[in-house]
């Protein structure tokens, strides 16, 4: 059985400043995280290995220095690691990067399961996960709250509507799991050192394929392309509340008394 | 006399024409629910209508489903201009296998330039998987749409980290554009109710979806419950004075206490209570910041609140901006009047 874990990274939004104002993003730390949701889809992947033994490979293929996210990923328990380097797939969009993964499925000699997250954090896009399910003609779950593996099925819960139910497929599949289904562990203290370790180490676990070795540079041409930013209207500044400390309270029990719902 | 040059002329404008035309318009993907059209996808026709204006491009829709044919009505009442509708039984509830198979079907004959879904979880799981079948670029929950006539490219802004600014995206090359739009962003069509058509039905032999549904996942709890569903909630900073008392407060206001990532630095709050966009969104009906002094995360994430009432000492604290009710005042003195005012 063998798992393959797509880890993203996205810009931590706590190094940023959107200025609605001067209309301007500012950057003050750059500093970037497992995407949430692959963070998740691994925690699920390991719960799995935990459950019944599975080989988990993480995947990562942005820009260098990106250490970090796959080291990360084996300091966790996944087995191996592959780091897809190269130009054209740092700035490919979803439709790219499924392509892409889709070959590194077919070099790693198949998978029975991917998971990813199912939403970015930043953009909000959710479509790599199907995409890659249409690429490589595997059904797909988007969304699922829980994973289970039994008889060469996944078994998974999903959303429908204000419910929950229960899906079940035949693997090979993908599957997206949301940033809130499940809380990623720490990293393993010793793993932690060992992931930095070159000889008897862990490093060694870290592959790097070429994408240009995986296919033809022309599929990477991105389909979407970015138009510029734009930011939200400012919202009209509120009432001030003048007057002592006494009156101000009474104002906002006022204002809560015609709020409060039900 | 030689009038060869005229059939050329002809020809080449033929060539125009056909290029004017520009494919199979601008197509939506209707969902119903409960025996109506879903209102998201009233929006999407909204949208269609717009962006078909600026194109010259009719607008249809394509809906599927079990017994929906009388629907297609009121998605001609909302402008759409030819319907073509797959009934069958196999196709509800919501199979991705079916859907997926009669709509590439169906666009690789008429061949839209713009196709619209609305961004539910049908939406969610079938853009994709047309686009990445028809070799088309998806932009997912749109929430302005514009047209670039001279390329005939859509442009659409999508939200960032949840609103906090705005990503426009373009498909400039791969046909179709598909685009999912949040529900409740756009505004719903007018409804003509003298505008009739007769739908088109296609003959379809859905097949079996790869995923089947067993059943109610009874007893699944997802693992966050509460703040981000509470209708109000009490929201503290490091400077918000004494803890009981705000959660005194919250109590009598029937709300949840959480907390901005100062509070938890401080140890006022615990780690699911930290209203933060890597945290907990919260769209409460009130919202109450005991001495928050707002940051951008912080503001994206309880950005959706109805009515937002901050009590912070400095009078250009940033939460100001964002609150549509403003104490300038020690907040742990104005909790203790509050409590008062309140009992």
């Amino acid at each position: 059985m063998r798992i393959l874990v797509i880890l993203r990274r996205v810009l931590d939004p706590a190094g940023l400043v959107a200025h609605a104002r001067l209309r301007r993003l500012f950057i003050n730390r750059e500093e970037y995280l497992i995407e949430p949701g692959d963070h998740a889809a691994l925690e699920a992947a390991l719960r799995i290995k935990d459950g019944g033994g599975a080989e988990v490979v993480v995947v990562s293929g942005q820009p260098e220095p990106d250490d970090d996210t796959l080291r990360r990923g084996l300091a966790m328990g996944a087995d191996r690691a592959i780091y897809l380097s190269g130009a054209g797939f740092a700035d490919a969009d979803d439709g790219v990067a499924a392509e892409v993964l889709k070959a590194t499925v077919e070099r790693l000699g198949g998978a029975d399961l991917v998971l990813v997250g199912m939403t970015r954090l930043d953009t909000g896009q959710a479509q790599l996960g199907p995409r890659l399910a249409g690429a490589l003609g595997w059904p797909q779950i988007v969304g699922a709250w829980s994973v289970e593996i039994a008889d060469g099925r996944i078994r998974a819960v999903r959303r429908d509507g204000d419910d929950y139910v229960i899906v079940e497929t035949d693997l090979p599949a993908v599957v997206t799991v949301p940033a809130k289904a499940l809380e990623p562990r720490y990293p393993d203290g010793a793993r932690l050192i060992n992931v930095y370790r070159g000889e008897g180490g862990m490093a060694e676990a870290v592959l790097q394929w070429d994408v240009a070795d995986l296919m033809d540079p022309e599929g990477l041409v991105p389909l979407l392309e970015g138009r510029g930013r734009d930011f939200p209207p400012e919202r009209e500044r509120g009432v001030r509340v003048e007057g002592s400390i006494e009156e101000a309270a009474q104002a906002v029990a006022e204002a809560l008394r015609g709020r409060r719902p039900g | 006399m030689d009038a060869s040059y005229l059939d050329l002329v002809m020809a080449q404008q033929e060539e125009t024409f056909k290029d004017a035309e520009g494919g199979g318009g601008v197509w939506v993907v209707a969902e119903s629910a409960g025996g109506e059209i879903a209102p998201v996808t009233l929006e999407a026709v909204g949208v269609a209508r717009t962006l078909a204006e600026s194109l010259g491009a009719y607008v249809y829709a394509a809906l599927l489903g079990d017994g929906v044919r009388l629907l297609a009505e009121t998605l001609y009442q909302a402008g759409v201009d030819g319907v073509r509708v797959a009934d069958h039984p196999g196709l509800s509830p919501f199979g991705l296998e079916p859907h997926l198979g009669i709509l590439v079907d169906l666009f690789e004959a008429e061949g839209p330039e713009i196709v619209l879904f609305g961004a539910t979880e049908m939406g969610r799981a079938l853009a994709p998987r047309l686009a990445q079948r028809m070799g088309g670029g998806l932009i997912e929950r749109g929430t302005r749409v514009s047209l670039d006539p001279s390329s005939r490219t859509v442009e659409a802004a999508v939200p960032m980290y949840g609103g906090e600014y705005f990503e426009v995206l373009a498909c400039p090359e791969a046909r179709p554009q598909v685009l999912t739009i949040e529900p409740g962003t756009f505004a719903r069509p007018f409804m003509d109710r003298y505008r009739k058509g007769e739908p088109t039905m296609l003959d379809v032999e859905p097949g079996e979806p790869a995923v089947r549904v067993l059943g109610p996942a009874e007893g699944f709890r997802p693992p966050e419950v509460g703040l981000s569903e509470a209708s109000v909630v009490v929201a503290v900073g490091r400077q918000a004075g004494d803890r009981a008392r705000v959660e005194r407060l919250a109590e009598m206001l029937g709300g949840r206490v959480a907390g901005d990532r100062g509070a938890w630095d401080a140890g006022l709050v615990e780690a699911d209570q930290v209203v933060d966009v890597r945290g907990v969104r919260v769209s409460p009906e009130v919202y109450l910041a005991v001495g928050i002094r707002g940051d951008t995360f912080h503001d994206a994430a309880m950005a959706d609140s109805a009515f937002v009432v901050a009590i912070h000492a400095d009078p250009d604290a940033p939460i100001f901006e964002k609150a549509d009710l403003c104490v300038t005042a020690e907040p742990g003195e104005v909790v203790r009047a509050l409590l008062t005012a309140l009992g």
